[in-house]
């Protein structure tokens, strides 16, 4: 199931060299990669080079008299500092919460378009609004929807323990994590759903039809036969919406701005190197960031063995 | 024969409403008055409603700061969603040709680095890219935006168009040849007609990504003639210092959703199709 | 005969197939479009200077329009309303040399940076004299660094403490006498009444803060010309009693119930309410309830911002704006000329008429216009506090030292005196010398 096609280059044992067509192709081929190649390279890895070199600086923009070398020491402060790791916990919380959510109700969305017949061009529109929307915008919706004043939360679901009239979904740093998850989940979740559907068409009919002609309940074909036939979509959708989950940024900016501790990482790296002009600091965090991420990623490809070559979008 | 069962029914329904009610949420709050958002109103429809704050945004009132920057925002927005999504289309075509088609060196390197790229945390570039744009003079410039988002579009391009390409049968064009046309010929009236669907799915897909890109917009520009629209969304003044002017926000939201709404509407099944075939094979 | 198959989609119109030609024509065609669109705004003729201020009701749009003249005209753009973006937004600006601001209306607390970081055009020698000479000794100080004058002082801001005639009737306590911050949060909640505040996380509860603290004799930072090495000295008695006094409030009845929330708008609004009896709020409160609860408007009173300490001279916040001239600005003399006439006493005292906002002039309080807005005792306390005011530390770390307290001294209901001076002076020293990230 993990296997892919094995680049011809790999088996060149055979010919002594290439031939002239060969040799063509490859030249043509690299030069038509040539400018994506060039482009990401530059606009990610000089940036990222530059934010190295900041990282080891004491450098306040507004203050340039009193730059100066400190090695690590924005590394040390920023890795004993609880404030990063209270974003940082934040941060993995809302993306184990939000993935775990959307799988399920991702997976509930997929399993009933799978059966429509009818009306699926308007299913289709439905699910792609939440994934078009501007998050922003959608941001301010929830912003709204959570607010006391002018919010229909607390008037609808009132009758919830818990909720009254005057909760005050951002007084307090449970309620505004709640809020930011919930508009969260609402944009991702069609998108999810829309991933997992890709993945359930293609588990054959004819495996499901034998299964309930052997005798297995809808759980039992649920759970042992399309769940692990769709195995590989659903790596690659959680290593996808993982990773996204875990830059946030828009959803916090506009609800909360980090208020009541709701800050996340991309939020802090954000708010130290464009708000306090801590360009050393916000540096160092960049570089942490970036490394985090790549944990991250490698940490679910390898736990969760996600075939690296589907999502990599090779044939 | 599949039966579409009760269950399937309600389903369906869910999803409509899970789908659709922030949106009519944020259009019934657009018609609401200032004044009622301003004092606060529990009701999820308007007590009068109102087009006022869609004259506004307009420029159809007499007080135009509003509409002038919101305007200032759409025209940015457009042109620097359009420009980044042509440019970036056009050389992920160059590559997605060379990866569906060719066998090179690199290839799979090429594949890794888009990867990457997909999974890079944008905001870890505010702070050296605030650095070097403003050492260039890229600093609340189009071109400022366009070339990040341009690199950042570039995955999910690559790997539409190539998952488009691979379905061409690009044996026709030896068959085109074949039957008397010269190269250039078979490929633009065989090739390009078969690969256009896929390249305006692309397209679609980096605009998207242009238009609603935040971090950067609000970090690498400072006025009007810049700001894009979520980041000039995030900046907007009422009249009262003091209170944020919630259903004209809800009226922004609503006008900028319009074209999302249009452009899904109209292609929905290619953007299902773009979207699924980058992520899972098939 | 070899059929070609049709793909999906197919049926393309054949113009689609000049696909790669026309694209690059209407990119061209995008590109100079884009450059039209970005290079507008230049005026052909007249000098446009721009004057970056910060929300106000009209006032600083209407002298800018004043003070036009027949070399330049004027024109007004709005920063966004809270303290810090103001300071965000000029400062990065500012660093990336961008020649689209001249004037800048900036908060003082966050001129010591602009001018550190070498952002601010000089004033001419023979302006610094006649600013010094026509401004309240508060506001020159507030805009001095480095022993120049850096910005023009344009309004000075002060707050006093507002009450409720009807309620102070009722409790029984006399406003004639200087009152401390105790007797007012006793008189409250004995009453029924509240004490309204600023005290959410913002710029606004530092100003409270400070002074609590200035009024108790101390200070927050010592020595800030040396930069990170400053000496913090919140952790002194002075701020032991200020905490005391924060603490006292937000457990008593009096505290209204989004002390922790509270901003100006917020704290009118508590003030305006049935049980409003005491507030501390800038000068725009007289005329704040004119149209929209005129029985409020009438039952205002006045006195000096209440004591920290019993016996000690209160210190009122200083507030306000100054008004400065960009390093980066094409026109820097002709913005300079144009700053002199706005800062005149007589502009002042129109944007004053228009907003509430008060001059940084004693000529400008003597205006008409304002002696027609407010009652003489009332201009004469309003002199009075801004005389004795005590300003926030003038350093070009205020952003993070402010930062820092707000941390530490937020939510109110947290404060105590055994431990949160101490708390918040060691994380402001270590957020200086960035041993702590902010």
């Amino acid at each position: 199931m993990t296997a892919t096609t094995i680049p011809r280059e790999t088996t060149k044992a055979a010919p002594p060299h290439l031939s002239d067509r060969s040799v063509a192709e490859n030249r043509l081929g690299q030069k038509l990669v040539a400018p994506a190649l060039i482009l990401m390279v530059l606009v990610t890895a000089y940036p990222m080079l530059q934010a190295l070199y900041l990282s080891l600086f004491r450098y306040r923009l507004t203050t340039p008299d009193d730059k100066g070398f400190v090695g690590l020491g924005n590394y040390v402060t920023i890795l004993s500092d609880s404030l990063f790791w209270k974003d940082t916990f934040n941060t993995v919380l809302i993306m184990v919460v939000t993935v775990a959510v959307e799988l399920v109700i991702g997976f509930a969305f997929a399993m009933v378009m799978h059966r429509i017949i009818f009306a699926r061009g308007v299913m289709r529109t439905a699910i792609l609004i939440p994934y078009g929307i501007i998050t922003v915008v959608s941001a301010f919706a929830w912003q709204f929807t959570f607010s006391i004043n002018n919010g229909w939360v607390n008037s609808w679901f009132s009758w919830l323990p818990g909720i009254s009239a005057s909760t005050n979904w951002y007084g307090d740093h449970w309620h505004a994590m709640f809020a930011i998850m919930v508009s969260e989940i609402w944009k991702t979740t069609p998108f999810m759903a829309l991933l997992l559907l890709a993945g359930l068409s293609q588990v054959s009919e004819d495996m499901l039809e034998a299964a309930k002609v052997d005798g297995a309940t809808a759980s039992q074909r649920l759970f042992k036969v399309i769940l692990p036939n769709m195995r590989a979509a659903i790596m690659v959708a959680v290593l996808f919406r993982a990773l996204d989950a875990f830059r946030i940024f828009d959803n916090i900016f506009i609800m909360t701005k980090g208020a009541q501790n709701t800050e996340s990482s991309s939020f802090l790296t954000y708010r130290q190197a464009i708000e306090q002009f801590q360009l050393g600091m916000g540096s160092a965090l960049s570089v942490l960031l970036f490394l985090t991420v790549l944990l991250l990623a490698w940490l679910i490809v390898k736990f969760f063995r996600v075939d690296l070559a589907q999502a990599r979008g090779e044939g | 024969m599949r039966k579409t069962g009760v269950g399937t029914y309600a389903g369906f329904i869910v999803i409509l409403v899970w789908c659709l009610l922030p949106i009519a949420w944020i259009v019934s709050l657009s018609f609401k008055s200032l004044a009622e958002t301003t004092t606060g109103s529990a009701h999820f429809l308007p007590q009068d409603a109102t087009w006022d704050n869609y004259k506004v945004l307009l420029g159809m009132t007499s007080d135009k700061s509003t509409s002038h920057d919101f305007l200032a925002a759409l025209r940015n927005s457009f042109g620097i969603s359009i420009i980044a999504t042509i440019l970036a289309v056009l050389i992920a075509t160059l590559a997605a040709y060379a990866i569906a088609r060719l066998e090179f060196k690199g290839k799979r390197l090429v594949l890794s680095l888009a990867l990457a790229i997909a999974m890079f945390p944008v905001v870890s570039l505010v702070g050296p890219l605030f650095d070097m744009w403003r050492t260039f003079h890229l600093f609340n410039t189009w071109p400022g935006l366009i070339i990040p988002y341009m690199t950042f579009t570039l995955p999910l391009a690559i790997w539409t168009l190539s998952a488009f390409f691979r379905e061409i049968p690009w044996e026709m064009e030896q068959a085109a040849q074949v039957d008397g046309a010269t190269s250039w010929q078979a490929f633009r009236k065989v090739i390009v007609p078969l690969a256009a669907p896929g390249v305006f799915t692309a397209a679609i897909l980096t605009f998207f990504f242009a238009w609603n890109e935040f971090v950067l917009a609000i970090s690498l520009t400072s006025t009007t003639s810049t700001r894009t629209v979520p980041a000039q969304m995030s900046y907007f003044v009422g009249p009262d210092p003091f209170n944020p002017p919630y259903s004209q926000l809800a009226t922004a939201s609503v006008i900028v959703t319009i074209p999302v709404i249009v452009i899904v509407l109209l292609f929905q099944r290619r953007i299902v199709a773009g979207l699924t075939s980058g992520a899972v094979k098939g | 005969m070899h059929v070609p198959r049709r793909s999906r989609g197919a049926s393309r119109p054949p113009g689609r197939s000049h696909n790669r030609r026309r694209w690059a024509g209407s990119l061209a065609a995008l590109a100079t479009a884009a450059g039209l669109l970005t290079a507008c705004g230049s005026n052909g003729g007249k000098t446009t200077l721009v004057w970056y201020i910060n929300p106000d009701s009209g006032g600083q749009a209407a002298i800018a329009q004043t003070c036009s003249t027949d070399q330049y005209t004027i024109t007004t753009q709005v920063l966004p309303q809270d303290a810090n973006q103001q300071r965000v937004q000029l400062a990065r600006r500012l660093e990336a040399h961008d020649s689209g601001i001249d004037l800048m209306s900036i908060d003082p607390p966050y001129t010591a940076e602009l001018a550190n970081g070498g952002l601010l055009a000089p004033i001419p020698a023979a302006e610094q004299a006649t600013l010094k000479q026509q401004s309240f000794k508060g506001a020159t100080d507030a805009a001095t660094w480095n022993g120049q004058l850096v910005v023009y002082p344009f309004w000075s801001n002060t707050q006093v403490l507002w009450y409720r005639k009807s309620f102070v009737q009722k409790a029984g306590l006399d406003m004639t006498q200087p009152v401390t911050w105790d007797q007012i949060i006793k008189a409250a909640s004995d009453n029924g009444g509240t004490v309204a505040v600023q005290a959410n996380k913002y710029e606004g509860y530092v100003v409270w803060i400070n002074a609590l603290v200035s009024g108790a004799g101390g200070t927050l930072v010592k020595d800030a010309s040396k930069g990170v090495d400053a000496q913090v000295t919140i952790n002194d008695q002075a701020g032991d009693d200020a905490a005391k006094v924060i603490q006292e409030l937000a457990h008593s009845k009096a505290a209204p119930p989004d002390l922790s929330v509270s901003q100006e708008g917020q704290a009118g609004s508590a003030f305006g309410a049935a049980n409003g009896a005491f507030m501390v709020n800038w000068t725009y409160i007289w005329h704040n309830y004119d149209s929209t609860q005129p029985d409020v408007a009438k039952d205002i009173g006045y006195a000096k911002y209440p004591e920290t300490v019993q016996g000690q001279d209160s210190r009122p916040p200083y507030g306000g704006i100054g008004i400065g001239v960009s390093s980066y600005s094409k026109h820097i003399d002709l913005a300079n000329q144009a700053a002199a006439c706005l800062v005149q006493p007589k502009q002042q005292a129109t944007q004053a008429a228009l907003t509430g906002n008060m001059p940084a002039s004693p000529a400008g309080y003597q205006d008409p216009q304002i002696q027609k807005l407010f009652p003489p005792d009332l201009i004469k306390l309003f002199e009075d506090s801004v005389n004795s005011a005590a300003p926030r530390t003038v350093t070009p770390y205020w952003s993070d030292i402010s930062g820092a307290i707000q941390s530490t001294w937020h939510p109110p209901a947290s404060v105590s005196p055994s431990s949160t001076p101490q708390k918040s002076a060691t994380f402001i020293h270590d957020v200086l010398t960035g041993k702590k990230l902010l």
